[in-house]
């Protein structure tokens, strides 16, 4: 019985070369400071590798259920949450193993950075490191669209609008992502053939290339400082390194495995505590509570848009990604010489300090989005009480039209409501009846932020409003007063130029 | 080697072990992320709950508690009393014509005929029940709202009976009031805090309303309203209340709120300063 399986294991291993082509590869030697400590830097990208292996899974277990049809596809992402048992849990494990696997992309390719292992002879394996990191985006933007949902038609249409920017090509393109001009019944299709079989297939190719190149330039020595790369010379001190090396199958693969092992579980566990994103209402683009949002990578870029002025989206949108890619492309080619240690790379290490601040704060705006109107502010969020009391009849009508006009929306009240325009707890101290009748008429000059409200507002909803306006003032507190119109409350110095001649009589 | 060991003290088999069994221990009981019925989203027209319905679509103007709003109080124990349910529905659903309470009927609805329902079932104190349809993917549908002894209890409780003496919120169509008479029910009932012609008294005091503007904005439906419910979230006394009124004053009579109704929409049309 053995001799056969030995006899069948022969012959297979004559056919295939296992054991004199595969387990070389395997066995192949890496520098030895890669059992020290400097040798844990080296986990993210084999952790990167599993969490995709994880993501093919749970995408097969998702592909055996789901729908890729706009009737179907919410329905039956509610099936998996609430029927199928365990199909929230293959959604959840999806999702997190995702994110997972979008954070140890950019650790990876941080450490790669800051240690310099992109230099001389790795720098195709970087350049293909930066489209798997595009592919992983992208990923990530199509799976997003695969959750049905609002988040995802508001998303196809920013894409949409995104891509119709184009010069020339815009409306092909469009209609190339779309399906058609608008979002319909093929858009989630392609979506579905993107995320599935055309993204996920350049990925694998593109992860073959990378691997071969890990393998065939070896993996980098871990730096020292004042070892400098010169192309001339690398060469000939890797190989030293590698005679003293240690074989990748041994303790390197052990911790790669180990990290690995960590990584899963802690999503695992992730993905039974947070449970499945999603689905939220449905993709139905009339529904006035949805409160699109997108997907965590995305939320930089999200709030660099919404904060940049109208005249710098086109820039944004079609210049500033080509730049940043560029610029990543072309890193190991600026410098694939000198010092590798980040201790002797001030402006690397400011760079990648600058980049995740960036990154980071634009992020936290993109979660809190203050710029966005909190549409149910002027129905759900009361008038302060203290605002109520001291309210004539009039300022009271004014509260209800303050509410009624949506105002709220977009100005808060002692800190509740909208963040887009300022607090009106004490416009009463800034403006004067005169300036708040302007201002609400006319809105932010020169087509600013605040629209014109004068058609929307009679002359008594007018009055009250500003009535109430003008009331809103701490205890205590003088209205506000035009210094070119009326005499400042306060002593003033007999004034010395034309107009604010504000003085007391 | 000393690294080696160190690794091999990482890798020791318990830690992940353990990890993996704290893992399957939460997939395999009740995890807390498993996506719960209860916690579904709702579209809009799903949304049967008074806590979500009144905090989204009525707590911005008539207040958090149904009181200290900027509009007119809704838990408020005369207006609960005296309104009619279906009178409740129909301001709810078509709005107050000539003040800025908006419609959520119509077209397109902003609710339902059941949430419409439930509002009025809640704040007329009837205890009610939801009855709906409930599809596991699709969630609940089909809602309807009736009255039942032992259901959901309204959230202000439930409201004491509808005093004898007091005029009805809708005005008969016989009565019409007289501002002449009008203003001199005001001198008594109204004149101690809102000056005698309106214009406001005390510098502490709820202020004018003898204005254009505030006229404007309120119909003779809802100051009629005002007069016999007061507001006593913010001070003002009702049909009968004594407070700032003269020791022998009698409860206001239909009659009395229709003349003074009359009076302040003839500052309406012409101003507080005209003779009425």
């Amino acid at each position: 019985m053995f001799a056969w399986l030995r006899t069948a294991a022969r012959w297979l291993d004559h056919r295939i070369g296992i054991s004199t082509d595969i387990v070389p590869v395997m066995k192949h030697p890496v520098p030895r400071q890669l059992e020290g400590p400097m040798g844990w830097w080296y986990v993210f990208g084999s952790a990167s590798l599993t969490l995709f292996l994880v993501q093919i899974l749970t995408g097969i277990l998702l592909a055996l259920v789901y729908v890729p049809s706009a009737d179907e596809a919410y329905e039956t992402l509610l099936y998996m949450n609430y029927v199928q048992p365990l199909g929230w849990y293959i959604r959840a494990l999806h999702y997190y193993a995702g994110s997972g696997m979008m954070v140890m992309v950019l650790v990876h390719m941080t450490q790669v950075f800051l240690q310099g292992a992109y230099k001389y002879p790795r720098e195709l394996t970087w350049v293909v490191g930066v489209f798997l990191l595009l592919c992983t985006l992208g990923m990530f933007f199509t799976g997003q669209i695969l959750r049905w949902d609002p988040d995802a038609y508001w998303g196809l249409a920013v894409g949409g609008s995104m891509v119709g920017r184009v010069p020339g090509a815009g409306p092909e393109l469009v209609s190339i992502m779309l399906g058609g001009p608008i979002i319909g019944a093929d858009t989630l299709s392609r979506f579905f053939a993107l995320h599935v079989f055309i993204i996920p297939g350049l990925l694998i190719l593109l992860l073959s290339l990378h691997l071969w190149l890990v393998v065939k330039q070896g993996v980098s020595e871990p730096p020292v400082p004042g070892q400098q790369v010169d192309p001339q010379t690398y060469d000939a001190h890797y190989e030293g390194e590698l005679r003293r090396g240690v074989p990748f199958w041994g303790e390197a693969l052990l911790r790669d495995a180990f990290f690995s092992a960590v990584v899963v579980i802690a999503v695992a566990l992730f993905a039974a505590y947070m449970g499945p994103k999603g689905p939220d209402l449905p993709p139905d683009p009339t529904l006035q509570g949805a409160n699109p949002r997108p997907e965590w990578p995305f939320l930089w870029l999200f709030a660099l848009l919404s904060l940049s002025p109208p005249p710098a989206e086109t820039f944004i949108i079609l210049v500033l990604p080509v730049i940043l890619i560029l610029g990543l492309l072309l890193v190991p080619f600026v410098s694939n010489r000198g010092e590798r240690a980040p201790s002797r790379r001030p402006v690397a290490v400011l760079s990648v300090i600058v980049i995740y601040t960036t990154l980071g704060v634009l992020t936290y705006e993109g979660i809190t989005s203050p710029w966005s109107p909190h549409m149910t502010a002027w129905s759900g969020d009361p008038v302060p009480v203290s605002m109520v009391k001291q309210s004539t009849p009039l300022q009271l009508q004014g509260a209800v039209v303050f509410q009624s006009k949506n105002c709220r929306n977009c100005h808060a009240l002692d800190g509740v409501g909208g963040r887009r325009g300022p607090d009106l707890s004490t416009v009463g101290t800034r403006l004067t009846r005169d300036q708040l009748i302007d201002q609400v008429s006319n809105g932010t000059p020169g087509g600013g932020y605040m629209p014109a409200y004068g058609k929307q507002v009679n002359p008594a909803e007018m009055t009250a409003l500003v009535d109430f306006l003008v009331s809103l003032r701490p205890p205590g507190h003088p209205p506000a007063y035009n210094p070119a119109e009326q005499p400042s409350p306060r002593s003033v110095e007999p004034g010395t130029d034309g107009e604010a001649t504000a003085n007391r009589p | 080697m000393s690294h080696g060991q160190r690794v091999s003290h990482c890798c020791r088999p318990g830690t992940p072990l353990w990890l993996l069994a704290a893992a399957l221990f939460f997939t395999g009981c009740e995890p807390p992320g498993r996506p719960n019925q209860a916690d579904r989203p709702l579209r809009p027209d799903q949304v049967m709950s008074f806590d979500r319905l009144y905090g989204t679509r009525c707590a911005g103007c008539h207040g958090a508690e149904g009181n200290l709003g900027a509009a007119p109080p809704l838990n408020d124990p005369l207006f609960r009393a005296a309104v009619g349910e279906e009178e409740l529905a129909e301001i709810i659903r078509s709005g107050r014509p000539g003040t800025l309470m908006p419609r959520f009927g119509g077209e397109p609805p902003v609710l339902t005929d059941a949430q419409i329902k439930l509002l009025v079932f809640e704040i007329k104190g009837v205890p009610y029940r939801v009855r709906s349809q409930f599809d596991e993917i699709t969630g609940p549908s089909d809602f309807s709202v009736e009255v039942a002894a032992d259901g959901q209890p309204p959230q202000w409780g439930t409201v004491s009976k509808r005093p004898d003496d007091m005029p009805s919120l809708t005005p008969s169509s016989a009565e019409s009031g007289d501002a002449k008479r009008g203003l001199q029910v005001f001198a008594q009932a109204c004149a101690k805090c809102h000056g005698e012609r309106g214009e406001g008294g005390k510098d502490d005091g709820p202020g004018a309303i003898n204005n254009q503007a505030f006229l404007a904005l309120i119909s003779d439906q809802a100051l009629r309203r005002l007069i016999i419910t007061g507001r006593p979230d913010l001070g003002m006394p009702d049909y009968a209340g004594k407070t700032g009124r003269p020791d022998d004053f009698k409860p206001l009579t239909a009659a009395d709120v229709a003349d003074l109704v009359a009076l302040l929409a003839s500052w309406r049309e012409t101003g507080a300063n005209a003779q009425p």
